[in-house]
């Protein structure tokens, strides 16, 4: 091998710094451009730093970002978020590395070509099953689309890759109509960076009177990519009585083809030149397509529209307001719909301790899951005595199923800058901190961009609007560690240190960064503040229950007709959710469970899904509010398999520390793989309960005190499963070894299960039942979903 | 200065003073590993968790600043179970032999690694005093014992096991033939007589041990010399199984004579010809003179037994398993009366272990003592064990061994040389703890009753890092309490350790795959002190009765 070049290496250091809290951007840094962390590249920096090889050595092999052998080219990462585990992303996992031949113990095929890695979740639940090569995303995957989207990729890159100049944007000018359509990650993989980019070429071309502008997203992720256009004309303003807003069109589900279509629909065209040109090039796609407006009346959506409607009308936007309206990192145009307003006020009118006293009315709790009360955080750093005090928001959102902080902050930057001013306001802090997860570089980059224009303008910085306030944001980029959410792992590694949460007591409140008084509030919670101050406590007090009050913000995912991004609020039922906003079931089957929470959740029953969805009651069923993952199962969904599931994620994002969540969840999981795979043994359920109830009581933090609700909240509700596994069967259908593929009579001898299965158990026989050979078979699925006829048949 | 209440007793302490240290203020003992005193508590192991009213979940006492008002349960059932739990996770993760496999299996559990060790650094006193603790008879045993240690020897995996059986032969005739051979120290002669029917090797171990402990003991038998079917048995198959090639009994009676002689050095009374009449009350009109009786007639006639008025059961008298008693008061039987097996090392591990059930009969009667003390038999020490080894990892343990075949004497009825024993000393491949008598998971886990096998996973693979000059590594004892990382970083080594790795896979390791000795230059002596496990041990230590 090459001897590598650590110049590189002194570079970075001279840009990042030297103290040993950069240790983990100088580690980002020498990966981006090994592509791994080669040894000499750390002892290099340790040479040059502060940073002792003990603590280089710790941090880099804690973060799961970091790699320690060099990659492919390519990385293929494979979602298996819950959305994705239920909707087959482990297969599709198994699919890859088969493809490429790599061994159990390998990530990258002998080209060194593609690695292929599990990652917790791409956030993009909505197109499960998910994956994302390099910068592209592909969705509802099946084993048996491998090659193609591996040979689509590559000619992708023979093309040269798309370049999508989301940086400029097109300011809003009034008299003109807009063409939105939401950049956000998941809608990209959806396509829409190229409607996008089609829509403003058709805008261009045709000299149509409108901007296209990317906004926020809608929520509507199962739409995507939706392009929502509104007419200037004032004539039409009303059109769609329950939204503040111009004469709207949506479309959902569109491609970069019907671009021109739909803005040759609303806009005319200003010159009759381009008039004939337009009618000539219609009249040619005609030809061409024949299929002129078909698509986009197919496609047309309209807010009257009933599914439509029902998903937005039970919904209530607080901290998601303005959803698909506005420019997400346009701040002229956040200013203008009400922005910073909440901030001038406080910072002009009100006293820290009133805003705190504003918080305490409004029964505002904390997003990120256990939901303590707001203002008693608050009130607690506001009361401590030191000088220096941080204020930290936690966007380290890593349950798999779950996106709205992705989505508040790639959405919505400025309502959460706004919100963290408000509490650093009122605690008495002038430095902060965005910690933000590494699988979001579009969030990292939107809040980053948001935060500089906000310093440009004196939102942020010295003496902000003139109110003798100052403070300073910065971004802390996480590096693959679920456990950094928790807030003392998190200020730890803001700290540049392993992600290892310590004791409570001392609260953050108490001792938080660095040893100062810290306020760490999560992004949803952020994002509510500035509402409540310009709506007042009580409008927000007047939503929810009495004791949680407000709205909450879920990912809807899992076996839904429509999911995505919803908030509603507290106290709506976990059935309105699912049929009301999600539209019901999909698929033919019933609804089994909602698992709610994600891996410190649990699954609540479809016979208690009449339940008020608040702290207390979701507490009460054995779930958890959690960051508000929301998935939908049915009746094909084990629920052994998703305890299993949910604790295998927990036990590998485990920080290691204390032995109750290092070994107990460990041991769990042996259960639980021992029940999945046909082993189980008669005391094992009473075994898994103890060792739950163990883990439970005695672990350190959240983390591990929680992760073992998935596994109780199925065994008090599903133990009928559990006793099937004993007696080695999977009612369910989805435990590989407690499982058989059949093809049944229904099979018309197409031969296409046999050209796809990879394993060569199916003969081909044209025109004759095919047969499925159980030795060689290994229950991968394809079979089941080339089948043209329904004949694969899982027992 | 908060004052908070522990098992309902009042206790003031400093400010910041954490649970653990009230507790210590009360003389209340709350286990804990992870902790050390002067280093910052990391709050890992958890078994020093306690019950704080009004929390829902248990706390570390270490961590757990105590509070004005604060109510703290340290003992409860909840506390207990959950100790215990965190022990038996601790131990379900733990690689590594407490006692070696060829200790284990010995019937007398003798410290074979220990005699070894202490052979081969040629302490032959030392190792005839460790040989004695569990076996009275050594140099006959070494003649003809069939040796079921040499064949769980972990090295039978490699080449061939190593000699113990010769190895405890030749320290026990090293010390026979020196001119004073060893005799352990007894306790102070108490009042209490036992009475002992029988100078076979139950009989006479059992004599030697409660002699040992100050009792005085005579030993009946019909025929005019001790040492029962030693002696008397008519043909080699009676004595030993499998039959030992080089069998000499004239030989064999001149060394258990040494070895009888030695027994009655120590006070032992021998009254032979002396014949124990099989009626009922017999036996009671023996314990009108005797406080307690000690039965080891060997093989019994059918029915004997039950004349003697002694419950009888398939196999002999009838004895509860762990504390040898009969259904007679004070009445103990051992060796082949109660037992189908010819096997002398059984049948001295019988009278060993029944001199302990006596001894503590002895001290309760017959007053009976008070509540919980009963005759327990003599305990178990704890072991966890490795089981079955996977892959290569015998050559791992060769890392601490020296290679090639047994080394023989020069014919096959001889006993080793000094040279030769100290060669076949040398392969031992040590599989034992060299920390087993002060690893605190093992004490605990003796003191909560911890089952090592309650969660089963598949288990990590043994690994041991020899390359440090004095301190032998071995991360599969290691329980992840960072002291030793600590202590590296506050000591200034220049690579000192740290954890590699997340969650589950976490393991102590020097930065940059470097190994031990670099890691460790300053402090490895303060590491291995700190360290609650055997993970971290000093690599040789003939005297400490472990290392």
């Amino acid at each position: 091998m090459d001897e590598l070049d650590l110049t590189f290496v002194e570079q970075a250091v001279d840009k990042i710094g030297t103290g040993r809290e950069k240790v983990l951007e100088i580690l980002q840094a020498v990966q981006g451009r090994f592509g791994y962390l080669p040894e000499e590249a750390l002892e290099r920096a340790c040479e040059l730093t502060e940073i002792t090889p003990a603590s280089i050595a710790g941090v880099a092999t804690f973060y799961s970002q970091f790699r320690h052998r060099p990659a492919g080219r390519h990385t293929i990462r494979v979602c298996i978020g819950t959305a994705c585990h239920v909707q087959g992303g482990g297969q599709v996992y198994d699919a890859f590395k088969r493809y490429l031949g790599i061994g159990e113990q390998e990530d990258t095929d002998q080209q060194k070509m593609f690695t292929v890695e599990k990652v917790a979740c791409l956030g993009c639940c909505m197109l499960a099953p998910a994956i994302q090569i390099d910068d592209v995303t592909y969705g509802h995957l099946t084993s048996d689309k491998v090659s193609a989207v591996l040979s689509d990729f590559l000619e992708q890159q023979k093309a040269g890759a798309l370049q999508a100049d989301k940086q400029e944007f097109l300011k809003e000018i009034k008299d003109l109509g807009e063409i939105r359509i939401c950049l956000d990650s998941s809608c990209v993989a959806s396509g829409s960076a190229k409607v996008y980019e089609a829509l403003r070429k058709a805008v261009r071309e045709t000299g149509a009177q409108a901007v296209v502008k990317s906004v926020g997203c809608s929520g509507m992720s199962y739409l995507a990519p939706l392009v929502e256009v509104v007419l200037a004309d004032p004539a039409k303003v009303g059109l769609i009585g329950t939204r503040r807003c111009r004469s709207s069109f949506r479309y959902a589900g569109i491609q970069p083809t019907d671009a021109r279509a739909i803005v040759l629909r609303h806009f005319k065209p200003k010159q009759i030149g381009q008039k004939i040109k337009n009618t000539v090039s219609t009249m040619l796609d005609k030809i061409l397509t024949d299929r002129a407006w078909e698509p986009v009346t197919r496609y047309s959506i309209d807010v009257r529209d009933q599914p439509v409607a029902s998903f937005l009308d039970k919904q209530l936007h607080i901290a998601t307001e303005h959803c698909g309206h506005i420019d997400p990192v346009n701040l002229d145009e956040y200013v203008r719909n009400n922005g910073f307003k909440a901030l001038q006020r406080c910072v002009s009118e009100l006293s820290p301790e009133e805003v705190i006293g504003v918080i305490e009315h409004s029964g505002l709790r904390g997003r990120g899951g256990a939901g303590f009360l707001t203002h008693l955080k608050w009130s607690a750093v506001r009361d401590s005595g030191s000088k220096k005090k941080y204020v930290i928001c936690n966007g380290d959102e890593g349950d798999p199923g779950a996106f709205m902080d992705r989505m508040l902050m790639e959405s919505y930057p400025y309502r959460i800058i706004e919100g963290m001013a408000i509490a650093a306001y009122s605690v008495g802090a002038d430095e902060g901190y965005f910690y933000i997860r590494a699988e979001y570089p579009l969030a990292i980059k939107r809040m980053s961009e948001a935060i500089s224009n906000c310093q440009q303008r004196g939102y942020l910085g010295n003496n902000i609007m003139e109110g003798g306030f100052s403070l300073h944001l910065k971004i802390a980029a996480g590096a693959g560690a679920f456990v950094c959410g928790e807030e003392t792992a998190l200020m730890a590694s803001i700290e540049g240190r392993r992600g290892m949460p310590r004791l409570r007591p001392p609260y953050p409140a108490q001792s938080g960064l660095w040893g100062k008084p810290t306020l760490i509030n999560n992004v949803e919670t952020y994002a509510a503040v500035p509402w409540i101050v310009r709506n007042g406590a009580e409008a927000f007090a007047r939503l929810g229950t009495s004791s949680s009050n407000g709205t909450k913000v879920f990912a809807l995912a899992g076996k839904i007709a429509r999911g995505g991004l919803i908030e509603v609020p507290m106290g709506i039922s976990i059935r309105q959710i699912i049929e009301e906003v999600g539209g019901g079931i999909v698929g033919g089957l019933r609804l089994k469970a909602v698992q709610v929470g994600g891996p410190s959740g649990g699954c609540i029953p479809v016979e208690l899904a009449g339940i008020s969805v608040d702290y207390e009651t979701l507490n009460d069923v054995g779930a958890m509010m959690g960051s508000g993952g929301m998935v939908a199962l049915d009746e094909s969904d084990c629920m052994v398999d998703i305890a299993r599931y949910f604790l295998e994620f927990t036990q590998n994002q485990s920080c290691g520390k204390c032995t109750f969540c290092r070994i107990g969840t460990r041991r769990m999981l042996d259960i639980l793989e021992r029940l999945c795979s046909g082993q189980g043994r008669k005391a094992d359920i009473e075994e898994l309960e103890h060792l739950a109830q163990m883990v439970q009581k005695s672990s350190l933090c959240g983390l591990g005190k929680t992760a073992p609700n998935p596994v109780l909240s199925t065994v008090k509700y599903f133990r009928d499963e559990y006793e099937a596994h004993i007696e080695k069967r999977c009612p369910a259908g989805k435990c590989k070894a407690l499982i058989t593929y059949s093809i049944t009579d229904d099979c018309i001898g197409c031969t296409l299960c046999a050209q796809h299965c990879p394993a060569e158990a199916i003969a081909m026989t044209p025109y004759q039942k095919h047969e499925i050979d159980a030795e060689k078979c290994i229950r991968c699925g394809t079979c089941k979903s080339v089948c043209s006829s329904d004949a694969v048949k899982v027992q | 200065m908060p004052k908070l209440i522990i098992d309902n007793r009042e206790v003031g302490v400093d400010d910041g003073a954490t649970v653990l240290d009230a507790a210590e203020e009360l003389g209340i003992e709350i286990p804990t590993m992870c902790f050390l005193k002067g280093c910052k508590s990391s709050t890992s192991c958890m078994v020093c968790v306690v019950k704080v009213d009004g929390l829902a979940n248990l706390v570390p006492a270490c961590g757990t600043v105590a509070e004005e008002g604060m109510r703290v349960e340290s003992n409860c059932e909840e506390v207990r179970q959950a100790r215990k739990a965190a022990l038996e996770l601790l131990l379900s993760d733990h690689v590594g032999d407490c006692i070696g496999p060829c200790q284990i299996t010995c019937p007398a559990r003798m410290n074979i690694p220990l005699m070894i060790r202490q052979i081969a650094a040629g302490e032959l006193r030392d190792a005839i005093a460790t040989v004695k603790k569990d076996i009275a008879l050594p140099a006959v045993l070494g003649r003809i014992c069939p040796k079921p240690c040499e064949r769980a020897c972990r090295r039978n995996a490699c080449d061939e096991a190593v000699s113990i059986c010769l190895l405890k032969r030749y320290a026990a005739d090293v010390d026979l033939q020196s001119a004073n051979p060893y005799m352990p120290a007894c306790k102070p002669v108490r009042n209490k007589r036992v009475a002992i029917i029988g100078a076979g090797p139950a009989g006479l171990a059992a004599a030697y041990y409660l002699r040992r402990d100050g009792f005085n003991c005579t030993v009946f038998d019909d025929h005019e010399k001790p040492g029962g079917a030693l002696r008397y048995a008519v043909s080699q198959e009676e004595l030993a199984r499998p039959a030992t090639p080089a069998f000499d009994q004239t030989r064999l009676r001149r060394v258990l004579d040494k070895e009888i002689a030695l027994i009655e050095k120590l006070g032992v009374k021998f009254q032979g010809r002396t014949r124990v009449a099989i009626t009922p009350g017999s036996i009671e009109d023996l314990r009108k003179d005797f406080d307690a009786v000690f039965v080891a007639v060997g093989r019994l006639k059918p029915g004997d037994a039950g004349s003697m008025g002694l419950e009888t059961g398939p196999n002999g008298i009838a004895i509860d398993g762990k504390t040898y008693r009969t259904n007679l008061a004070g009445v103990f039987a051992g060796g082949d009366a109660v037992r189908n097996r010819k096997l002398t090392v059984r049948a001295v591990a019988d009278g060993k272990e029944a001199a302990v059930s006596i001894s503590q009969y002895l001290s309760l009667f017959p007053q009976g003592g008070g509540p919980g003390q009963t005759v327990t038999g003599a305990t178990k020490a704890f072991n966890i064990h490795i089981g079955k080894l996977k892959d290569d990892e015998i050559e791992k343990f060769m890392a601490c061994a020296t290679e090639g075949p047994r080394v023989r004497p020069s014919r096959e009825d001889y006993g080793f040389t000094d040279e030769q024993a100290r060669q076949e000393a040398a392969r031992c491949l040590h599989c034992d703890c060299r920390k087993a008598e002060n690893c605190r998971l093992r004490q605990y886990a003796q003191e909560y009753g911890a089952r090592p096998g309650r969660y089963k996973g598949e288990r990590r693979l043994f690994v041991q890092q020899v390359q440090h000059p004095d301190v032998i590594y071995e991360p599969g004892k290691c329980i992840d309490c960072g002291l030793c990382v600590q202590i590296a970083a506050e000591a200034g080594e220049k690579l000192g350790l740290t954890f590699i790795g997340r969650g589950f896979d976490v393991r102590v390791a020097v930065p940059f795959d470097r190994s031990l000795a670099q890691g460790l230059k300053r402090c490895a002596a303060q590491c291995v002190a700190s360290c609650p496990t055997g993970a971290l041990a000093l690599k040789n230590n003939p005297k400490s009765p472990n290392a």
